[in-house]
């Protein structure tokens, strides 16, 4: 591949008939069959889906965690492997998974000491012939709310701030598509809600590709361009739905008709895929 | 609580007069050869902190090891524990016979007896990395060395310094076994041990006891300020 040639419309991400089983004979369970699922650069997709259906499992096929039994997955035109070995994928984990004796700032940073070769190798995949300079961490930090946390070491700190931490650490890496495993979850309604609003600006900042599981309904309408819905036995994708609410989306939007529009269609979706297991 | 204890000795002393001196004999005698003691407890500690130091090295590098390499581990782990239900104590005198009455002996026997704990501590350490935390630093492509040296490393420090509370007492033990199982030894507190109970010196025996345990003492008390500083961000210390 000549590296000086920019190939527009490459997607971020590109499933194509991915299967994934564990275990086998009887034992086996189908967690992902014949997925496809292609990813324009630069956009906030959610995955929902009951419990079980294979969202984790394909995050981690993304973040090349883990092969394919079947299928091909493709991070901006090359292996997943091949893109973490560039730092182009940024892994936000349902913990904070934040190191206990390291202070924030030393957390968030410590990424930029790890696997210093990625920006060569980053220059050589086609999409990113441009140079990128280390972004300031304290700057991320204080624009997240942790300006006052800097020296602080993750257990002094509450849930909501740790989970914080570990999105401005992914962010920090500057990655191309950035994947994030019900990172909310654990916290309560209000501080999720004002996550949701820091990890938009982030986003608009920045404008990664994000690949965001939840379980959340108001979540995943909230954030994304695209829900995409899933169902489990075997773990597959149902739907797609774009969502045509313009940004940024602050709290007034929880108030207008078109957001519970969305909301509604989105949990009649995921109705019809949980009943679709049932038959 | 020390007088109690110090008075039912005294006690003790009187009725079994060959088998607890009193204690200002005792202390009489530490004053009296003050330079002997210190002399010997030096000897004693010097076997015991290489020999521990010998261990340390070997056990780290070997929980590294099996840490990283499957293999090692299965061909390592078997041998590791068949030491370590050996009574290595009573390995001492052959290898005194290998290895005459020099300082070697102590230090293999310390080493030994140091190495199971850290090895198995480390070991457990190293590979006790959550989950999730893993997967983030693979998505980054992390090297071995670099999750060794920024995640392993410093995961397995706790689980580190909670084998140096149990392995340090035991280096001394260690030391001071081999000393008694080398007789024509030149120093140390064991020798001194063995030499003074074959000729009934009663008040030495003890005075050396004595000072065994203040250095036990004073060897927890540093691990633990070592361990308070180096493991500060950990519960176990607040
Ligand atoms: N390591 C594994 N070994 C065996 N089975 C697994 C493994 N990981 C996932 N599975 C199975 O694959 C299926 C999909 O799991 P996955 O974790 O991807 O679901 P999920 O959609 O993330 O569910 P949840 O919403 O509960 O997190 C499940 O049936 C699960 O039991
Ligand atoms: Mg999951």
């Amino acid at each position: 591949m000549d590296g000086s040639v920019k190939v527009t419309g490459t997607p971020a991400l590109e499933l194509r008939s991915v299967r994934r089983v564990y275990g086998f004979g009887s034992a086996a369970t189908t967690a992902l069959d014949d997925v496809h699922l292609t990813v324009p650069s630069g956009r906030f997709v959610s995955l929902i889906g009951p419990s079980g259906c294979g969202k984790s499992t394909l995050l981690r096929l993304v973040a090349g965690l883990e092969q394919p039994d079947g299928g091909e997955v493709s991070v901006h035109g090359v292996t997943p492997a091949q893109a973490c070995a560039a730092k182009l994928i940024g892994l936000v984990p349902q913990s904070p998974a934040l190191l206990p004796w390291l202070s924030v700032l030393r957390n968030v940073t410590l990424p930029q000491k790890i696997n210093r070769g990625a920006a060569g190798r980053r220059e050589r995949i086609a999409d990113f012939a441009e140079r990128r300079t280390a972004p300031d961490m304290k700057e991320l930090l204080v624009k997240a709310g942790l300006g006052d946390a800097l020296d602080k070491l993750p257990a002094q700190l509450s849930g909501g701030m740790r989970q914080r931490a570990a999105i401005v650490r992914a962010f920090g890496l500057q990655p191309d598509v950035l994947v994030m495993d019900e990172p909310f979850s654990a916290l309560d309604e209000f501080t999720r809600e004002s996550l949701q609003d820091q990890l938009l600006d982030l986003w608009e900042e920045l404008r990664t590709t994000v690949l965001f599981v939840t379980h959340s309904v108001s979540e995943a309408v909230r954030l994304s361009d695209t829900v995409v819905v899933m169902a489990p036995n075997p773990g597959r994708i149902v739907e797609s739905i774009d969502v045509d609410l313009p940004r940024p989306r602050g709290e007034r939007l929880f108030g207008e008709r078109r957001f519970h529009e969305y909301e509604d269609l989105v949990r009649e979706r995921l109705r019809r895929a949980w009943h679709s297991e049932a038959a | 609580m020390l007088a109690i204890l110090g008075g039912l000795w005294q006690w003790g002393a009187r009725q079994l007069p060959y088998l607890l001196p009193p204690l200002s004999g005792v202390g009489s005698s530490l004053s009296g050869n003050f330079g002997y003691y210190v002399h010997n407890a030096l000897v004693t500690l010097g076997e015991a902190t290489a020999g521990l130091g010998m261990g340390f090295v070997g056990a780290f590098v070997l929980a590294v090891l099996t840490s990283e390499l499957p293999l090692v581990r299965r061909a390592v782990m078997p041998v590791a524990v068949v030491l370590n239900v050996t009574p290595l104590v009573a390995v001492a005198p052959a290898l005194v016979v290998a290895f005459g009455f020099g300082p070697m002996p102590k230090l293999i026997i310390t080493g030994l007896i140091c190495f199971f704990p850290i090895l198995i501590n480390t070991a457990t350490g190293l590979r006790s990395v959550p989950q999730q935390v893993l997967q983030v630093y693979r998505t980054m492509d992390a090297s071995r060395v670099e999750l060794l040296w920024h995640v392993r490393v410093p995961n397995a420090l706790p689980y580190l310094f909670a084998a140096l509370r149990i392995v340090f007492p035991l280096s001394i033990i260690g030391a001071v076994v081999a000393e008694m199982s080398a007789s024509g030894s030149t120093g140390g507190l064991g020798t001194a041990i063995s030499v003074a109970s074959s000729m009934n010196q009663l008040p030495v025996v003890y005075a050396s006891i004595l000072v065994l345990a203040v250095m036990g003492v004073l060897l927890l008390l540093a691990v633990t300020v070592v361990e308070r500083r180096v493991l500060h961000w950990h519960d176990s210390v607040n």
